[in-house]
């Protein structure tokens, strides 16, 4: 496997930090003091069961919501209320759980949306071509997609897709990567290959956080795993002792 | 460069020439008059499309920045002696930052309060022309000094600037759709969300489109006044400059380069001859009443327009979703 340059952090190491955060929609209460610790370099792990609110965690860490109460910093900034462009800048970058592309574009083209930094400068460069292009096939190469570059986004396969939005948030070099279900909806196979680009990646220095359902995966790559439950943090800790936690096992039993 | 590169760069220059050059061959004004409003439309079309096309919002306001440029022509004409042809640009770059300002309004959220603050703005605009008497002349309207040239010169120097207006509309148009910024722009109009967690400041890019865009509907404002010596709110704020950009738009493709010009030398004529045909009484209604139709064939027929129609029969594609004109594939880079 190559090496990913283009995915080195452009940014010194932080660590993200949710504390008590709450927010709910009308009478729904998703998260109801949660909290959520990602050390830089781990692959920290977030289940809980559906509804439990992973998603919402994760829109209210990458400023896609707002969080009602409670804090949420990045290398000690806080970044609540901040946007989310402002918060990638910041070396956050997320994907979402419903695979997100820019489907009408070319596979290369959905590498060069992305923006490392915003100045008015690199706005009205030429979109392709030069250092971020070379970049970003060497991203596609890594994924083993950039035989497809000149593809319609829209006509790659799923598990294409999937590997596309990450290659693409990696074009931010990001510090965190945060993770929706990677493997949601994935066959066998690419679940696999999913899991070891993550790993991958993980050793040559990304952090990541993920949302995912297939256990599994979570027991084999993640530590620490934080467990949600009913908008609350229930448990965290290494696999091995979140496997064993009776109050984990009737989160999932009891519902 | 191979022969199919030299041809895509510099095959835009050839109907240019002929536009150039037609003049000297037809002095009949009825077609100058034509081509000139046509060049206009085709200028206006372009500038809506940066916003409407690429950004996919879809702006109701057209006519309150032709308006606006409108009486800013004809004032500073009457009040400060300077000449439309000289203020035309500046008036367009202020109407620039108007069209910032109200971005900054309705562009910061991605509710459907664009449309809304465009088609509001239009009717302050015309309010404001109609009820400044001390200004405007009210309903009586500002009457412009001719231009002392020859009966038969006199559309020459309009021609010529509303072509450049046109030219100078492709060429921004052509940056933009080639640079960062114009893919940050099509990202918003295909999935807004997914661009600002990619980093893009989406609200800086509406509103520097949008701004953008409302330039050349203001210069064509100022120079039409100039060229009918005469401003009214009536012919000011004609509801025609809003729509037919619009089905222009989408008749010749929205979100392309070549799209808004074809739409726009196929339906201004078009709508021009019919009015022709018809007898004065009803073709105001009329006229309207045919956009309308051609914009419900367009719709029902060719929603995605001419130039992706063409596109997505050649590559099998799917529409101006599915295939637009794009930087040259990463092997034709040197
Ligand atoms: N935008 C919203 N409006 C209203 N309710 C919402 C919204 N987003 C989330 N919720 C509610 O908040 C709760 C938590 O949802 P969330 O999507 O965060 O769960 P999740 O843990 O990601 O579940 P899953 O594993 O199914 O993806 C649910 O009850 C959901 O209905
Ligand atoms: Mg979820």
């Amino acid at each position: 496997m190559t090496r990913a340059d283009g995915a080195a952090p452009a940014l010194p190491a932080g660590t993200l930090e949710a504390r008590d955060v709450y927010r709910s929609f009308g009478g729904v209460t998703a998260l109801a003091g949660c909290s959520l610790r990602v050390e830089p370099g781990t692959i920290t792990g977030l289940i809980g069961p559906n509804g439990s609110g992973k998603t919402t965690l994760f829109n209210c860490i990458t400023g896609f919501y707002q969080v009602d109460q409670g804090q949420v910093t990045f290398g000690g900034v806080p970044i609540q209320g901040r946007r989310p462009n402002e918060i990638v800048h910041m070396g956050v970058v997320r994907t979402f759980q419903v695979t997100r592309i820019f489907r009408g574009m070319s596979v290369l083209e959905n590498m060069i949306v992305p923006l490392r930094q915003q100045t008015l400068k690199t706005l009205f460069r030429p979109a392709i071509g030069g250092h971020e292009q070379e970049r970003a096939e060497h991203l596609l190469e890594f994924f083993g997609i950039v035989q497809l570059r000149t593809h319609l986004a829209g006509s790659l396969s799923f598990g294409q897709q999937k590997l596309l939005e990450l290659a693409s948030a990696l074009m931010v070099g990001p510090k965190l990567v945060m993770l929706d279900e990677p493997a949601g909806g994935l066959n066998p196979i690419m679940i696999e290959r999913m899991a070891g680009y993550i790993h991958e990646l993980n050793q040559q220095g990304t952090t990541f956080c993920i949302v995912e359902h297939n256990m599994d995966l979570v027991m084999q790559f993640c530590d620490p795993v934080f467990v949600l439950h009913r908008g609350q943090t229930i448990a965290s800790g290494p696999p091995s002792i979140i496997r064993e936690d009776p109050l984990v096992l009737d989160a999932y039993l009891g519902d | 460069m191979t022969g199919a590169a030299a041809l895509q760069r510099w095959w835009p220059w050839v109907p240019l020439l002929v536009l150039v050059l037609l003049p000297v061959g037809i002095r009949e004004t009825f077609y100058l008059d034509l081509l000139m409003t046509t060049f206009m439309y085709a200028a206006i079309t372009l500038g809506w499309d940066i916003m409407g096309g690429y950004a996919g919002y879809v702006s109701l306001g057209t006519v309150g920045f032709y308006g606006l440029g409108s009486y800013a022509g004809a004032l500073l004409l009457l009040r400060f002696n300077i000449p439309v042809f000289v203020s035309a640009p500046f008036i367009g770059v202020l109407c620039s930052l108007v069209g910032a300002g109200l971005g900054w309004i309705a562009l910061r959220t991605r509710a459907a309060a664009f449309v809304i603050v465009t088609l509001t703005f239009t009717s302050i605009v015309q309010l404001l022309a109609l009820n400044l008497k001390g200004l405007t002349n009210g309903s009586s309207g500002l009457y412009m000094p001719l231009l002392t040239l020859p009966n038969n010169l006199i559309l020459l120097p309009f021609y010529y600037y509303m072509l450049a207006l046109l030219v100078f509309a492709y060429f921004v148009s052509r940056a933009i759709r080639g640079s960062k910024f114009g893919l940050g722009l099509i990202a918003i109009r295909e999935e807004e969300e997914k661009a600002e967690g990619l980093g893009v400041d989406t609200s800086l890019y509406k509103i520097l489109a949008f701004a953008i865009s409302v330039f050349f509907a203001c210069v064509a404002g100022a120079l039409r006044a100039q060229y009918l010596n005469y401003v009214d709110p009536d012919i000011a704020f004609d509801l025609f400059i809003t729509l037919s950009p619009i089905v222009m738009a989408l008749v010749g493709g929205r979100g392309t380069l070549i799209g808004p010009l074809l739409g726009a030398f196929l339906v201004q004529p078009l709508s021009q001859y019919l009015v022709f045909l018809l007898p004065s009484s009803v073709a105001g209604q009329l006229h309207l009443v045919a956009l309308g139709v051609v914009l419900l064939l367009v719709v029902l027929f060719m929603p995605d327009g001419i130039v992706n129609a063409y596109r997505s029969a050649r590559a099998g594609g799917s529409g101006w979703r599915g295939r637009r004109q794009t930087a040259p594939p990463a092997e034709a880079a040197p």
